[in-house]
């Protein structure tokens, strides 16, 4: 028996546990840190079979100013649309709208008060049978909420019958590394919280 | 298959038919050699009898999966790991390599889940692509600290999947299979493990075409199959002193040399007709090679070669039958050649 070999092996099971636990951590507490933003939603079809249960969105910010895309949001199509970069977004009323993106976070920061790394695309009328004007939709890695089987279908039944309902909202935590945590979501005026027990 | 003890005691059985090694040395010479491990029925059912038990428990706790509080659930999973890897500690201090390994490799999966488990009980953002590779880390990790192999191969499995699963492409910057694939071929020959081996030859393969902006590209196949010639040949070498592992990894690298060596012929750049013959070339003579070290891997690679390269080199002469009669012809009487040379060169008996 080699004698450091049980110690080794604790060792790593060890520190492979604390850093699980230690993520873990780390994102609740970014999550609780971060300024909370409510971005509107949609629902999305199909989900996953072995994704577990769980809401699947999009945020979907249904434009108000037929066919203005806000600027640095690329059309569906646009070979130019390629990789992440910052997403800015503005407070309008209780929401938080896609301002623009930029390549950079100083950049971003003239167009939006508030910045969070991810992509946004514009689908302008004609390009989605369903979109009467710009329809915005924003990539910020949040696109699951989720919850027991009988609460995620219930949550996915509302958001569909919604269409893009203009209460359904995902409550959404940036943090200071200018990434988005889901804290919540609210659909038909009612908030379903992200939580530990 | 007989074992190599089995083989020794007939051979020390003609030996001392023939007067070779006297009859009192025979039980000393087979005392000497230790017996090939291998799984009884009983630890096989064992074996497979934990398999099931551990799927049972999983089944249980996915049915009642959303009745279970997020911390508890995150619980359940960590305790898991923590019990399958710390028994694995355990299984080292009762001299039990078998149950050492396997519970490695069971913690390994376990923390794959668990990275998978932890993003969806408490909605952390992530990548499949990051999830993967995060396992791959973590699964060579147990295997560095534990010295095992088996969880080493979990963990270029894992990498593999990362590089070429969701989100990923074939047109990108190489993956992490480039640099993990080599790294394991030391560990395999250091372990003596032929798991690993056939684990790491068959990612060092893919890790080929992993992640280079073309595809067919004929010069990076061209590249690829001299690596992996050149891989083959070291680990030739070393069969007598690792055996196993490099016997797997020379015969699988000389199936990867041979068949890269043909795909170079795809690229529109290539050479056609002379790439197809030394194509033709190279497995004959891997071919002889294998006869020689008496590797079947070997002599399998080479005879496929030697159809492929065929089916290319009638492909390129435009299925003409004239022109392929007179190339055929013209290869068969090198070979003959070739052939009686090395016939008239061998020294006599």
């Amino acid at each position: 028996m080699r004698p450091g070999l049980p110690i080794r092996i604790a060792a790593a099971v060890t520190l492979l546990a604390l850093g699980l636990v230690g993520t873990v951590v780390r994102e609740s507490i970014a999550r609780e840190r971060g300024r909370e933003v409510a971005l509107a939603m949609g629902g999305y079809d199909p989900r996953s079979l072995l994704g577990g249960h769980y809401l699947a969105f999009q945020l979907l910010d249904v434009g108000t100013t037929p066919g203005q895309c806000p600027p640095g949001t690329q059309a569906l199509f646009d070979p130019a649309a390629r990789g992440e970069g910052w997403v800015a977004l503005r407070q309008a009323g209780a929401r938080h709208r896609v301002a623009g993106v930029a390549n950079s976070r100083e950049e971003a920061r003239r167009l939006g008060e508030v910045v969070v790394r991810g992509s946004a695309r514009c689908f302008q009328r004609g390009q989605r049978f369903d979109s009467p004007a710009a329809n915005v939709t924003a990539e910020l890695g949040i696109d699951r909420f989720y919850a027991d089987q009988p609460t995620a279908e219930a949550l996915g039944r509302s958001l569909q019958a919604g269409g893009a309902a203009p209460d359904a909202a995902a409550i959404v935590s940036v943090g200071e590394d200018g990434r988005a945590r889901l804290k919540a979501v609210v659909i038909a005026g009612r908030r379903h919280d992200l939580k530990m027990f | 298959m007989a074992t190599y003890k089995q083989r020794l005691t007939r051979d020390v059985d003609a030996w001392i038919g023939a007067g070779l090694v006297p009859s009192a040395s025979r039980q000393a010479i087979l005392e000497g050699v230790a017996e090939d491990r291998r799984f009884d029925s009983a630890t096989v059912l064992a074996v497979i009898g934990g398999v099931l038990a551990a799927t049972a428990v999983v089944a249980l706790v996915a049915a009642n999966w959303g009745a279970i509080p997020r911390l508890g659930r995150f619980g359940l999973v960590l305790g898991a790991f923590l019990a399958t890897g710390l028994g694995s500690a355990w299984a080292v201090g009762g001299n039990r390599p078998v149950l050492r390994h396997t519970l490695l490799l069971v913690a390994a999966i376990i923390f794959a889940a668990a990275i998978g488990l932890t993003g969806q009980i408490f909605d952390i953002v992530g990548t499949p692509r990051t999830a993967l590779h995060a396992a791959g880390l973590s699964a060579g990790m147990l295997a560095l600290a534990g010295a095992s192999p088996w969880p080493a191969a979990a963990a270029l499995l894992f990498i593999g999947f990362g590089d070429f699963g969701l989100g990923g492409s074939l047109s990108r910057a190489p993956g992490w299979l480039v640099l993990a694939a080599p790294m394991s071929i030391p560990l395999a020959l250091h372990w003596r493990s032929a798991a690993l081996a056939q684990a790491t030859a068959i990612a060092l393969l893919v890790a080929g075409v992993d992640g280079f902006p073309d595809l067919f590209s004929g010069q990076r196949f061209l590249v690829g199959a001299l690596t992996f010639a050149v891989i083959a040949v070291i680990a030739r070498g070393l069969r007598p002193r690792y055996e196993a592992p490099a016997a797997i990894l020379y015969g699988w690298l000389t199936w990867g040399a041979l068949l890269y060596f043909g795909l170079s012929g795809l690229d529109a750049k290539s050479l056609g007709v002379a790439h197809a013959i030394a194509w033709l070339s190279l497995s004959a003579a891997v071919v002889v090679l294998g006869r020689r070290d008496h590797h079947g891997g070997v002599i399998a690679a080479g005879v496929v070669g030697l159809f492929a390269a065929g089916a290319s080199l009638l492909w390129n002469l435009g299925l003409s039958l004239l022109t392929s009669a007179l190339v055929f012809g013209a290869c068969a009487v090198l070979a003959l050649g070739v052939a009686l040379v090395l016939r008239r060169a061998k020294p006599a008996r």
